[in-house]
């Protein structure tokens, strides 16, 4: 049990930091991204080549890697969103697929499918549980939680954090204050980018090797956390991708006996169709549910008839 | 000869259309192609020829991703529903045709394997698509994209599907009893089944299969006011693009030889949907053209520029794609078209406006719908009583009720938020009120879906157009007579059977609306192309194609010049006085309404407040005040 | 006669195929009440869009203290000295109602902070509900209470024109008579303001000037005080049928106790 959890914490902890990006993005501008793993990955390959190949510390690598992230999202929002304006967002989402294969496809003609290595900022690491659990594991748990409610009380208590959140609600109102609403798109997008750099460098070292892609197979799950944490909330994205991986972690501890090592995100799946099919049933269960608290109270109908 | 213009003033002479603006298609039979290429393939290929097995192989791939291609265009091209998945409907398909030609017990024949295998491809889609009845955009993106990782990482890994990390092994086809070894001759069998996917989507774009998939994606309400059952066709549309994509997965496994679970990689789903955006959202040969360009595109510019270009192909295709989303949304195909329409324009000039007074041809009530039922005296066409609809905090419609006799125009006014709209589509069904009863013709119809309604005798036209802005006007004709032509599935896919006659009819009717609107020169542009007011009579003349009993017109007038009004005054009036239509009528046009309407309901705030005749209701204090407002008491302040 | 605060000069304006204005016109002098009237369809929000910058002008021009604002993005015109109480009150319905002031303040914070902590008071002054509820997400609040928050949303920023689109659309009669107190005492203040209402009755109450649009252009401007119920019928485009009516409405303006007839003297000193 004790086992399941911290397993589940560990990769709960990356899933909620990808699906932050998610929620970061969608909450400025009311898009879902496709290319956040990508652009994870993308940062990676720079952090390899100056961490690894010229022997650069690995906070520089980690900051050139961030800022290169920043830079890929910011671009993409100028060159691409900012001329899809009035498009609807699936068409900006399917704007971001392209994004991803693009990344994708050039790590793959710069760097080939070998993979390569980034030695973590830390070593050692300590047993909880019967579970080895290195420092940037935990880390990455504590700069999810962190960033999920730090970046909420930014939110609120800047004035361009308060027109991020006007924005999401309704953004010609936004313009109507006086808020720049392409900076704030162009800010999200970068901020998004930078998410995903963050969640992709803190969960290298738990893998050791990556390859182009790498990021986007983890991305998928935190897209699905970012959902069933509701999609709108910094918190619920920690929450859903804690979920998530503590879900993924028993589905693979007791189903582990069918040797599929696949099965797990089967469980997200279900998972997540449960959230989304349950949120949109919501009114029809509720009702049912308070047709059955008014019990035999009779329904009044009122008397049929035109009233003139 | 039924259709005849009725209308007493001279109609605008109707010229032939000089210019031919629908391009004829080449009518080569796929059955012809097949043959050619029966024969020539294999001859090409072997050793000694010169279709290498390399690239037999090659081309047998693009022939699969063009099926998966045209399997992604009717999901996402035809019924605007959204597939970062696809690619687990081919392996769904891959590994079928994998399991039961190989597995012992069972060993079928590689043709029914590939009939499986579409059935297996429809089976799951149609799972997915499920889902896809409640979610829409970027939730249903989202299922699917989970949806093929799913199958990439957990179902095609499982040992009895995707037979473990050796994959599965497909037996070489036999045709009769002789195997199909080369890679040349698999090329053929890839070719026969492309020919068979397209030639399937080919009916299915020129039935109401297709048409009614159209519809679906343009708007959901617009489509079931067509009679359209949106949840079972979004679910069609599923199942008949899992299916075409299942047929090219079991090519796909049967040209490797071997697949296993990692072939079927999300992002292949991923550059599926880059293939569809690149040829055009919508266009077949557009799709199939992006298929081969993508996959052969690698040895292209290998061959071209030298193996220094390994890889460029993806980052080319990727950079198209955001390109081509946010600067041509048609797509390859979208651009030709418009650069064509451009240089059609330069050529001749605008067209000359149609008129915008129409004359309203009468048509009998088309042969594949329930005749509109008699009615016994004083049996109204439509009585609505006691309707109640609450949004959250809002009493939008408040135990309102209205009457309307056979062969008159009822008008409906009231201020903005009256519940005028909200009643309409309680009526119609577009949403089911809290309480209340409606009954149509005699019928209770208050527990029927919209389109069931439409089937008894019921149209209606939208306060913003309902037509599907990026079809032609012959289409959107052709949309509204869905139930018109109650052919089945099967008829639509294999064009054969009853829906030939149909169709016939369909277009013929359809043909005859063009003529007596005056619509002639607009059969082929697209209905967003024309102004509001020309929108507005292809409306009323979709609503008229079925000669339903009961018009519902919501804010003909929205958006018209006075004059055009005045026009409009008069079709209301033929649509009572010669075609024998019952016609109810919200209107915010003051004059208009009492100029046309035989009786008169008012709504302020959710409640009928004054009906009767019209001249006389509109100078009751009640409506004065519900119309112009009333300035706040302020006796009522200070209390 | 100095130039006027806001001048619009012929503007044409549409969606796609659909050209909604068609040559729009008219002024507003400063520190006076502009009333824009019309039936649905007639280009009234349309032309509110225009001057606030979410809707593109085809062709003619929108100027502001005589400067050209036609091609300024909203925030930029917002950030010049023009608010907007938007149609439906768009009030930010998660943020609390401090938060919501606090985004109407943008251009102001950024230009001076030090004179938000003033204006705010000012505010909560003139809007003693809004203080009391400074904590509580607007989305929670009454039409009239979401009224008011948009009001003070748009007063906070301290501009010199206010644009204010249908304000008593949707809200129940006794939270129009909540709003009418506000504006009516945003009328005192003598800030100018532009206003479209589709309550007539409710309109004309406020306002100095009517301009009357009938299919996107401007068939008439006058005085209120000039106004008959003949002139308002036909204009307006309802026909005679409802004379009788818009006769009805001008006296119920005519029952309000403000003193009017476009002296602003009498209001500022009243």
């Amino acid at each position: 049990m004790g086992q399941v959890l911290v397993l589940g914490l560990i990769s709960g902890g990356i899933y909620a930091l990808f699906a932050l990006g998610v929620v970061m993005v969608y909450r400025g501008t009311g898009v879902l991204t496709f290319a956040q793993g990508e652009i994870g990955t993308a940062a990676l390959f720079l952090a390899a080549f100056l961490v690894t190949d010229k022997g650069l510390p690995w906070f520089v690598g980690a900051a050139a890697a961030l800022a290169f992230a920043v830079v890929i999202g910011c671009l993409f929002e100028f060159v691409v969103v900012r001329r899809m304006v009035g498009s609807d967002p699936v068409s900006v989402a399917v704007a971001t697929v392209g994004l991803g294969l693009f990344l994708l496809a050039i790590e793959f003609r710069i760097f080939g499918d070998s993979p390569k290595a980034l030695e973590g900022p830390f070593s050692g690491g300590v047993t909880i549980a019967g579970v080895f659990v290195t420092p940037t594991q935990i880390a990455a748990l504590v700069v999810a939680l962190a960033l999920g409610f730090g970046l909420q009380a930014v939110l609120r208590r800047t004035d361009f954090g308060l027109g991020i959140l006007a924005a999401a609600q309704d953004p010609a109102a936004t313009r109507l204050v006086g808020v720049p609403l392409s900076k704030i798109t162009l800010t999200v997008w970068g901020a998004g980018a930078a998410l995903s750099a963050v969640a992709a460098l803190l969960v290298e070292p738990t893998v050791g090797v990556f390859q182009p892609g790498y990021a986007s197979e983890l991305f998928v799950v935190g897209l699905a956390a970012a959902v069933i944490g509701g999609l709108t909330s910094l918190p619920g994205a920690v929450y859903g991708g804690i979920l998530v991986g503590v879900a993924e972690s028993a589905a693979t501890r007791y189903l582990g006996d069918y040797n599929i090592s696949g099965l797990r995100y089967l469980v997200v799946l279900v998972i997540l169709l449960i959230a989304l099919l349950g949120r949109q049933f919501w009114p029809q269960i509720s009702a049912l549910l308070r047709a059955a608290d008014a019990g035999s109270k009779p329904t009044t109908t009122t008397p049929a008839g035109a009233s003139a | 000869m039924t259709a005849t213009t009725l209308a007493p003033r001279p109609v605008q002479t109707e010229q032939p259309d000089e210019v031919p603006t629908r391009r004829r298609r080449l009518p080569v039979p796929g059955v012809l192609i097949a043959l050619v290429l029966a024969v020539v393939l294999p001859l090409l290929g072997g050793s000694t020829g010169a279709l290498s097995d390399k690239n037999a192989l090659l081309l047998s791939i693009a022939c699969t991703y063009a099926m998966a291609g045209i399997s992604l265009n009717v999901l996402m091209g035809y019924a605007g529903q959204i597939s970062l998945g696809q690619f687990a409907f081919v392996g769904a398909g891959a590994f079928t045709v994998g399991i039961v030609t190989s597995v012992d017990q069972l060993r079928l024949p590689w043709i029914v394997g590939v009939v499986l295998a579409a059935a297996a491809g429809a089976l799951l889609a149609f799972l997915v698509g499920l889902p896809a009845l409640r979610l829409r955009g970027l939730y249903l993106a989202v299922v699917t994209v989970s949806v093929a990782y799913a199958a990439w990482q957990s179902l095609f890994r499982i040992e009895v599907i995707g037979g473990g990390s050796a994959g599965k092994v497909i037996p070489k086809p036999y045709i009769g009893n002789s195997a199909i070894t080369s890679d040349s001759g698999i090329l053929v069998l890839a070719f026969l089944a492309l020919i068979l996917v397209w030639q399937v989507d080919v009916n299915l774009t020129r039935s109401r299969l297709g048409r009614a998939f159209q519809a679906v994606k343009a708007d959901e309400a617009v489509a079931a006011s067509f009679g359209i059952d949106v949840a079972r066709y979004k679910l069609l549309a599923f199942s008949i693009s899992g299916a075409m994509a299942g047929i090219g997965g079991a090519i796909y496994a049967t040209a490797l030889g071997t697949v296993t679970g990692g072939a079927f990689d999300y992002a292949r789903s991923l550059l599926l949907v880059v293939i569809v955006i690149i040829g055009g959202l919508g266009s077949r040969w557009g799709v199939v053209t992006a298929s081969f360009f993508a996959v052969l595109l690698p040895d292209i510019l290998i061959a071209l520029f030298g193996t220094g270009f390994r890889g460029i192909d993806l980052i080319l295709n990727a950079g198209l794609l955001m390109y081509t989303i946010a600067r041509h949304p048609g797509g390859f195909a979208g651009a030709i078209e418009e650069s064509r329409e451009k240089r059609a324009r330069r050529k001749g000039g605008e067209p000359p406006l149609p008129p915008t007074r129409p004359s309203l041809p009468a048509l009998t009530r088309p042969r594949g719908m329930p005749p509109v039922p008699q009615l016994r005296s004083g049996v109204p066409v439509l009585q609505a009583s006691g309707v109640s609809v609450r949004f959250g905090g809002l009493q939008a419609v408040d135990n309102a009720g209205l009457r309307v006799d056979r062969g008159t125009i009822v008008g409906l006014m009231g201020p903005n938020g009256a519940g005028k709209t909200t009643l309409f589509n309680a009526i119609t069904g577009a949403l089911s009120p809290d309480s209340g009863r409606i009954e149509l013709l005699g019928v209770d119809v208050s527990a029927l879906p919209t389109h069931r309604r439409t089937a008894l005798g019921m149209s209606r036209t939208f306060q913003l157009i309902g037509l599907a802005k990026g079809q032609s006007v012959y289409e959107n004709l052709l949309i509204a007579q869905h139930l018109a032509a109650p052919y089945g599935v099967a008829s639509a896919l294999t064009g054969l059977g009853p829906s030939r006659s149909y169709e016939r009819d369909v277009r013929r009717r359809a043909d005859e609306v063009l003529a007596g609107l005056g619509f002639g020169r607009y059969r082929d542009t697209m209905v967003g192309r024309l102004s509001h007011g020309q929108q507005r009579i292809v409306e009323i003349g979709c609503a008229l194609v079925t000669s339903p009993e009961l018009v519902m017109l919501d804010e003909p007038s929205a958006g018209m010049s006075p004059a055009a009004a005045e026009d409009l005054a008069a079709t209301l009036r033929d649509m009572r006085d010669v075609l024998g239509r019952t016609v109810l009528l919200i209107e915010h046009n003051v004059p208009l309404v009492l100029d046309v309407s035989d009786e008169l309901y008012v709504m302020d705030a959710g409640r009928v407040i004054a009906n009767g005749e019209p001249v006389e209701v509109v100078t009751r204090p009640e409506v004065v005040t519900a119309y112009l407002g009333a300035a706040p008491s302020h006796e009522g302040a200070s209390a | 006669m100095s130039t006027p605060l806001l001048e619009v000069r012929d503007v044409t304006a549409g969606f796609g195929a659909t050209t909604v204005l068609h040559g729009v016109s008219f002024d507003v002098p400063e520190g006076s009440i502009a009333g824009i009237f019309g039936l649905n369809g007639a280009g009234k929000s349309v032309t509110m869009k225009v001057l606030g910058g979410s809707v593109p002008a085809r062709s003619g021009s929108v100027l502001f203290r005589g400067e050209d604002v036609t091609s300024l993005s909203p925030e930029k015109r917002v950030g010049l000295g023009m608010g907007h109480v938007p149609q439906g009150r768009q009030v930010f319905p998660q943020l609390t109602v401090e938060e919501n002031l606090r985004l109407g303040a943008y251009t102001l914070r950024r230009k001076d902070k030090k004179r938000y902590g003033p204006a705010l008071d000012g505010v909560f002054d003139r809007f003693p509900i809004l203080a009391e509820r400074r904590k509580q997400a607007a989305g929670t609040m009454s039409g009239g209470q979401q009224a008011s928050l948009a009001v003070a949303r748009a007063l906070v920023n301290e501009p010199s024109l206010i644009l204010v689109d249908e304000p008593s659309a949707g809200l129940s009669p006794v939270a129009t008579l909540e709003l009418d107190a506000v504006l009516q005492s945003v009328a005192q203040t003598g800030v100018t303001m532009v206003l479209v209402e589709q309550n007539i009755a409710f309109g004309l109450s406020l306002v100095d000037t009517a301009h009357l649009m009938q299919t996107g252009v401007v068939v008439h401007s006058s005085p209120v005080a000039d106004l008959d119920s003949d002139t308002l019928a036909t204009h307006l485009g309802i026909g005679k049928v409802l004379q009788a009516a818009t006769g009805r409405a001008l006296s119920a303006r005519q029952d309000v106790p403000t003193p009017r007839g476009g002296s602003r003297a009498g209001r500022r000193a009243s």
